[in-house]
């Protein structure tokens, strides 16, 4: 397969004059198994819905497997293909999750009921009671059951583990590793719960307000991100194009850098900068430092704060 | 399958209304033999055959009788029916999950459309054609055209109120609002169009109701010319409204 799994060039998506999404580009690899981050509001659940054609961009252009999802044609060969879970987990409150499962295998050609039996065993559904009768968590258990019995090439998951406990969150990671992940699945996942990103995803994009301001592979993050806290008057950053965020915390300058901390640190140093940590950064700790609310530096690649930083090049 | 869903979540009302117009049916169509005696109520059969009657004019009473009762039939399996149309999805939530599915949105508005009319006509064929059984039963006089006749003629008048249930809870985005619209714009129409007859003396043919008021005013000995114009207008007013409702999904955002 040589296509993109997901691809969207400068997609843009306003509600009025509210921008929703603004200049979107992803470029996600088939068999890549990425984690989009954000607060809530940044405008992930927007991207999901316009990758499905439930929300048509305002510009911009998107392919699922290759295929627009804004010419019903083609969306069709889409949902064929693509599993969706949605943040709002409703299904019919009249079925149960048996019924469920027999409506929806009709519409999937890679249906796969011993996936389903499986799941359903596996995530303790009970699969006789009502879906309105199901707690939060089964509810969320049956919207994934109907999703990762498709067997589809890609899976969009939003926020799939909100209002289930630790054990059942374990339990669909786990799953995914095993049945999707090792067959080469492509997972686009939304999720607040970071730790879960980081024992599943091998990239990353973290989005804010819209803007994607950081994408790049977890591996990469954890092998060559550093925070630089520094303390000088003065200080310009503008030759460097590795770092991703600068703020300032009093007397002290915090610099989120993505690659070679070192020489970084050395460029501030000979502008009489006292540095006085450089330390790895977590997905945990870089997602804060890139979110926060702080007062950006004022001189320097401050600006870069709103540019996304990109592993693919 | 979506039929599936349709038929799940349309069959308690289909029942509903199957169960009531069936009531109704059979009681109108025994309502000219009960009789009262010593206090307590009995059914005598031999009212259908009193030689005094002639059966044809009988029937045709009694007829119409079932008639009063089950033309209404179409049109309230129609609004109750179209209130479970797509639309009414984006108030439960479940829009979606059934937009996700790799169907078109066309497909889907047309499905429930389909399996609305199957239901409608059980609701319209079943009570009307077991009153003319028992009717030709009770007289022996199986000649029960008008009977046989009325079903079609009461789906058709209802077509357009499914559509125009649909295109509502399509516009309103949910079943209890779409049917307060539907109830609403019938209402208008009704009042405009009793300004117009009443007061301005226009004289305005039905705009598609025509042919359910045949059915209960071509008794003899005065028969009325057949409305074909509000049969038509039935017939355009039936497509137009789903496909209203159809062109309003496909442009809708979730």
């Amino acid at each position: 397969m040589s296509e993109r799994a997901i691809l969207t060039e400068g997609l843009s998506k306003s509600f009025g004059t509210q921008a929703a999404v603004a200049e979107l580009n992803l470029q996600i690899q088939p068999g890549a198994v990425y984690g989009f981050l954000g607060r809530n509001g940044a405008g992930k659940t927007t991207t999901m819905r316009m990758l499905l054609g439930l929300v048509r961009p305002t510009k911009g252009s998107t392919r699922v497997l290759g295929h627009d999802p804004t010419r019903e044609d083609e969306l069709m060969r889409i949902l064929e293909r693509v599993a969706f879970v949605p943040q709002r987990k409703q299904l019919y409150p009249w079925a149960t999750p048996a019924e469920l499962v027999r409506m929806n295998k009709g519409y999937f050609p890679r249906w796969s009921d011993d996936a389903a039996a499986r799941l359903a065993q596996r995530l303790e559904i009970p699969m006789k009671t009502a879906f309105r009768k199901l707690s939060i968590g089964n509810q969320s258990k049956v919207a994934l059951l109907l999703a990762l019995a498709q067997e589809a090439e890609v899976l969009i998951l939003d926020e799939p583990s909100a209002g289930l406990d630790p054990v059942m969150v374990d339990e669909i990671l786990r799953t995914l590793i095993e049945d999707h992940v090792s067959q080469g699945h492509t997972i686009f996942l939304s999720s607040h719960h970071l730790g879960e990103v980081e024992q599943i995803c091998d990239w990353v994009g973290i989005l804010e307000q819209g803007h994607l301001l950081l994408e790049s592979r977890l591996e990469e993050i954890r092998q060559e991100f550093r925070l630089v806290i520094a303390t000088g008057e003065g200080l310009s950053v503008a030759s460097s194009s590795n770092v991703v965020s600068a703020t300032t915390d009093g007397r002290f300058r915090r610099y989120v850098v993505a690659r070679e901390a070192d020489r970084f640190a050395a460029e501030l140093r000979s502008q009489g900068a006292a540095i006085l940590e450089i330390t790895p950064l977590g997905l945990r700790e870089l997602f804060l430092h890139l979110v926060r609310k702080e007062d950006s530096c004022t001189s320097g690649n401050a600006g870069a704060k709103r540019e996304a930083v990109s592993s693919f090049s | 399958m979506y039929v599936w869903k349709c038929w799940r979540e349309t069959r308690g009302r289909f029942f509903f209304l199957l169960t009531l117009f069936v009531a109704i049916a059979i009681l109108l169509t025994l309502l000219p033999g009960l009789q009262e005696r010593n206090g307590s109520l009995y059914f005598d059969r031999r009212d259908y055959t009193i030689p005094r009657h002639d059966p044809s004019v009988w029937v045709n009473l009694v007829s119409l009788m079932v008639l009063s009762g089950v033309w209404g039939a179409g049109l309230l399996s129609a609004a109750f029916l179209g209130a479970t149309s797509p639309g009414s999805e984006f108030e439960t939530g479940t829009i979606e999950y059934l937009w996700t599915r790799p169907r078109t949105r066309a497909s889907i508005t047309l499905t429930h459309w389909g399996v609305c009319l199957a239901e409608m006509l059980m609701v319209a064929i079943v009570p009307t054609y077991l009153a003319a059984t028992l009717l030709a039963t009770l007289t022996g006089n199986w000649n029960q055209s008008l009977l046989l006749v009325a079903p079609w003629l009461i789906v058709i008048v209802g077509l357009p109120m499914l559509g125009l249930t649909t295109l509502m809870t399509a516009l309103r985005r949910s079943a209890s609002s779409g049917l307060l619209y539907t109830a609403a714009v019938v209402a208008v129409y009704l009042i405009l169009r009793q300004i117009a007859n009443g007061p301005l003396h226009l004289q305005l043919p039905p705009l598609f109701a025509g042919p359910a008021l045949w059915l209960m005013t071509n008794h003899r000995p005065y028969p009325i010319m057949f409305p074909w114009g509000s049969l038509v207008r039935a017939v355009l007013l039936a497509a137009a409204f789903p496909l209203a409702a159809q062109y309003l999904l496909k442009r809708a955002e979730v």
